[in-house]
């Protein structure tokens, strides 16, 4: 009545083998996040990111017054040096950004429902990613929905 | 005379419940092991954000997507190939050329001043690079009618 007897050793020998190959090659995906952004092109940069079509239906005033002008100034070795909110310098400290922002975003006074931020070209990618988390911070705090665009900063152009 | 009584049975346990979970063990890793990690450059050192959305959660997203990923040098990465801003605009042209047939072949109508391509630049770009090289890549994209970016950054814990 007893079935054949089939050896189930070998079969978990092979199984561990293939256990043990798995867990030395994983690896933990990293974790990535993104920001999502219309970017309009270069040459209207300035006057159409600024001014989207169904925001501009939305709201009387005029797009460059709603949009809150910011200035990213970098040093030769591409580290952030100077932030300028609405003409205003800030201290490049996250902190102090971030309480700036907020004050502008968050005054149910305050116009602006956009940026537009013009950067250094030499700044580096990873200070200016400091910064696009402070503004999009900010917005989601003033229930605002993130409108970011950039521009490139040139050499003759105030702060 | 004393003797012991040596067994000759041999000792059997019933190893298929070990089998049974060693197995649910194996398709486990073989389900989570990262096999789409060709797109996701590991020379590319991402700078960290903590506002930035998970990807899986991000609904805006369109299924079309277009990765770029862009070294420390500002050079864009195309397998093994670093290229240049001027051979990048080339490739990025050709993207979007083939974006734009398959629009075609779809019968969907462009409309490059209106809309802009419904493809979304996954833009991965070094965190030592700096603004005016991704902003290069990012104008060239304009130039071809793609409007819809991703940054990607790492989200800190």
């Amino acid at each position: 009545m007893e079935g054949p007897d089939v050896p189930v050793a070998p079969m978990l020998d092979m199984a561990f083998q293939l256990l043990t190959f798995f867990v030395l090659t994983y690896r933990a995906a990293p974790v990535e996040g993104q920001f999502v952004m219309n970017l309009l092109p270069p040459q209207p940069a300035t006057a159409m990111a600024a001014a989207p079509a169904d925001a501009a239906a939305s709201n009387e005033l005029p797009a460059t017054l709603r949009t809150l002008p910011v200035v990213l100034r970098a040093d030769d070795a591409g580290r952030l040096v100077q932030v300028n909110v609405a003409d205003v310098d800030v201290s490049n400290d996250p902190a102090a950004l971030q309480e700036e922002l907020d004050r502008h975003l968050q005054d149910p006074d305050s116009p602006f429902d956009q940026t537009l931020i013009k950067v250094d070209p030499n700044l580096r990618y990873a200070e200016l990613m400091t910064v696009i988390d402070a503004f999009t911070n900010a917005f989601i705090k003033a229930k605002k929905e993130p409108k970011l665009s950039f521009d490139e900063l040139r050499g003759d152009e105030g702060g | 005379m004393s003797g012991g009584v040596i067994s000759k049975e041999k000792a059997e346990p019933n190893l298929t419940p070990l089998l049974d979970i060693v197995f649910q063990l194996i398709t486990f890793f073989m389900l989570v092991i990262n096999f789409a990690s060709d797109n996701y450059d590991q020379r590319i050192n991402l700078p960290d954000a903590g506002s930035a959305r998970p990807v899986e959660d991000d609904s805006r997203i369109a299924e079309d997507r277009l990765v770029l990923n862009v070294d420390s040098e500002g050079r864009l990465l195309q397998g093994d190939e670093a290229q240049g801003i001027d051979q990048a605009v080339q490739t990025i042209r050709h993207q979007a050329d083939l974006v734009k047939l398959g629009l075609k072949a779809s019968g969907v109508k462009f409309d490059p001043a209106a809309a802009g391509l419904p493809t979304t630049i996954i833009l991965r770009a070094d965190k030592e690079t700096t603004f005016g090289s991704v902003l290069g890549i990012i104008k060239a994209c304009q130039a071809q009618g793609f409007r819809k970016f991703a940054l990607k950054a790492m989200i800190r814990s």
